[in-house]
């Protein structure tokens, strides 16, 4: 019978932060929910260099993840590179999540699969922004009126853009989570705290705030699927940041100010429950926590929604109705309901009329 | 997937586990890897674990097959009777996108003794067909697909999975007294495809990798003489890594070990309109090849 979350899932956590000493038979396992969840380069960096001792297909497996990894840190690098003439300083260009986790040459950036690179500019910049990559050669994938109106006035990036011939996708933010959303908060304190990143001419968000924004990514962000890395993430973050003079202080209140405490009630419960990090007990107790009913509710939904299923069968239905729960939980802090339905029923019948022209088609091809 | 009883099929240079309730399927597989007995060994890990699972019964066009691997079906569905082909395109694809531990080259590879030749070619060169007649003549057959360099050791591994065959050359191959092939899938996404099945020396030497010998750049042109010219070893070096899965992925590491290639063996392009004056010819050139 299948079983969600896998049971070797705590092994598999266990793993990102030590050595495990396993026979082949677990490996193979641990290598595919790594694989599903994007954290096999991950074990590579604990396993690689280390004492132990690691069968031949094994070390090959972990060898070939770390090598996709520093590929695709190569591709931001590159990608930065040729982002670089466009920051002029007149404006800050803050980069964010992976691509900054990149510049600070953090820690948890290696065995990080980094997929896009994230730009924060100030809203009033956004237009010359976007135009400034337009003059030098990014695209943006033509998009229907309704879909340029979405992005434009009810989400908080531009559509994605990408350099012809290039794979790694640039997005455009004017803040960090949607404007009509219940967490939205103005972005222009943020900007206040940005770093510069030495030798570059981009800017990176302040500490506290890269880990509010990880909280926020990983617990605001659609279904949750297999979102198991964005908690390594604020779990990494955190052991970086912790040992820095008042971190924590800083931290709580700037969740407070920006009204991103339950995001960070979230990250830091999860990162403590399956990742051990080590967060004092008052941060924590600190924080308004959920209440007890939707603690209960989440304890079930996230583990389910975020960690890997076992691989040998399909998602199981429950993990797929937790998604789903999660992401009705996400349309309903991202909109008000007198917005969100409307744009819901849009976007299923846009897709029901999609798969129903779009099968036709591709049978007829077959027949 | 409700049996997961996976079956191994080891093919040298990796391990593939495959689950299928197909009885279809199973008899496919056991007619293209005919000598895989008992698994090859008892460790129970894979490179890749896939299963092949069948569509509802009642699809008006006809049912079909899916290629699961970890809870996820990667491709598009083929239909229910071609089990075999899916399961071998998706295998190559999987087996890509993995191995980067080594340099994998799109190439056929064959051997004399420990002296491998590597024929590098884009899709639709022939290089499928010259590698199973080099095969027919004598040569240990490495692959038709894959040159899976081990950048550790300096070598070329086996990689012994059938030989797709397609279209025209089926035919051909099939004219040969000791061709072994599988049955004719018609009308798949790259025309008919037929499984062309390596011999059982070949199977039983498929953990024993060789040494670059030779480099070849084959291209069958219908009709055109035979014209075989030395390339240098810095073009050599341009096109194995234009002829490579995840040369780029490699950065440095692939650009050394095409190197490392280019240096150790001599390289020829060879565009030839009959297949035999190109096997005459490689084994002139590998005879001559210090």
């Amino acid at each position: 019978m299948s079983q969600a979350p896998d049971p070797a899932c705590p092994l598999l956590l266990q793993g990102l932060s030590r050595p495990l000493d396993v026979d082949v038979a677990k490996w193979d396992r641990l290598l595919r929910l790594a694989r599903r969840t994007g954290l096999h380069a991950r074990l590579a960096e604990t396993h690689l260099d280390g004492d132990v001792t690691l069968a031949d297909p094994v070390r090959r497996h972990l060898l070939s993840a770390k090598r996709v990894a520093e590929f695709r840190t190569q591709m931001v690098r590159a990608e930065l590179f040729r982002l670089a003439p466009l920051c002029r300083g007149d404006f800050p260009v803050v980069v964010l999540k992976g691509g900054a986790y990149i510049l600070q040459e953090r820690r948890l950036s290696r065995g990080r699969f980094v997929s896009d690179v994230d730009l924060l500019v100030p809203q009033s910049q956004l237009r010359t922004m976007e135009e400034r990559l337009r003059q030098a050669g990014w695209q943006t994938a033509p998009l229907d009126p309704y879909d340029e109106r979405y992005y434009r006035d009810w989400s908080h990036e531009t559509p994605p853009m990408r350099f012809p011939g290039r794979t790694l996708e640039v997005d455009l933010h004017h803040a960090l989570t949607p404007v009509t959303g219940r967490l939205a908060f103005n972005p222009q304190c943020l900007f206040e705290t940005i770093r510069l990143v030495t030798g570059s001419p981009f800017h990176v968000l302040a500490p506290e705030d890269q880990v509010l924004h990880a909280c926020l990514h990983c617990f605001q962000d659609g279904d949750l699927e297999l979102r198991v890395r964005e908690v390594v993430d604020i779990d990494g973050l955190v052991r970086e940041l912790a040992p820095e003079p008042k971190f924590w202080d800083q931290l709580v209140r700037r969740a407070g100010r920006l009204g991103l405490e339950r995001p960070l009630w979230y990250g830091l419960s999860f990162a403590r429950l399956w990742l051990g990090c080590p967060i004092p007990e008052q941060v924590l107790a600190g924080l308004p926590a959920p209440s007890r009913g939707t603690t209960w509710i989440m304890d079930r939904l996230v583990p389910l929604a975020m960690l890997p299923p076992d691989p040998d069968y399909p998602e199981p239905a429950k993990v797929r109705w937790a998604r789903r729960a999660m992401l009705a939980r996400y349309h309903l802090q991202r909109m008000p309901a007198g917005m969100l339905v409307p744009h819901l029923a849009r976007k299923v019948l846009r897709r029901t009329l999609a798969r129903h022209v779009g099968s036709e088609a591709e049978e007829n091809n077959g027949a | 997937m409700p049996d997961t009883s996976y079956r191994i099929v080891d093919v040298g240079a990796a391990r593939i586990a495959v689950a299928s309730p197909l009885i279809e399927f199973h008899h496919q597989l056991n007619l293209v890897y005919p000598h895989q007995r008992d698994g090859g060994g008892d460790v129970p890990f894979a490179d890749i674990r896939v299963a092949l699972t069948p569509g509802s019964k009642l699809r008006f066009w006809g049912r079909q097959v899916r290629l699961w691997s970890e809870s996820q079906a990667p491709f598009e569905p083929y239909p229910i009777g071609s089990a075999l082909p899916l399961f071998e395109w998706g295998s190559n694809w999987l087996l890509s996108q993995r191995l980067n531990a080594y340099l994998l080259l799109h190439a056929g590879v064959v051997a004399r003794g420990d002296q491998a030749v590597i024929l590098p070619a884009q899709p639709g060169s022939g290089k499928s067909t010259l590698t199973c007649a080099l095969h027919l003549a004598g040569w240990r057959f490495f692959s038709d697909e894959f040159g899976v360099i081990d950048m550790e050791r300096g070598l070329v591994l086996p990689m012994l999975k059938p030989a797709a065959l397609k279209n025209a050359s089926i035919e051909v191959i099939r004219q040969h007294t000791n061709a072994v092939l599988g049955p004719v899938f018609s009308g798949t996404r790259k025309g008919d495809v037929a499984h062309f099945v390596p011999d059982k020396e070949s199977f039983e030497e498929r953990r024993t990798g060789a040494h670059p010998h030779m480099v070849v750049f084959p291209r069958y042109v219908a009709g055109a003489p035979l014209r075989c010219l030395p390339v240098p070893p810095t073009e050599a070096v341009m096109r194995i890594g234009l002829n490579s899965f995840n040369y780029q992925t490699l950065g440095p590491l692939g650009f050394d070990a095409a190197v490392r290639i280019a240096r150790q063996a001599r390289a020829y392009d060879l565009s030839y309109g009959d297949l035999n004056d190109a096997l005459a010819c490689i084994e002139t050139l590998f005879d001559q090849t210090p």
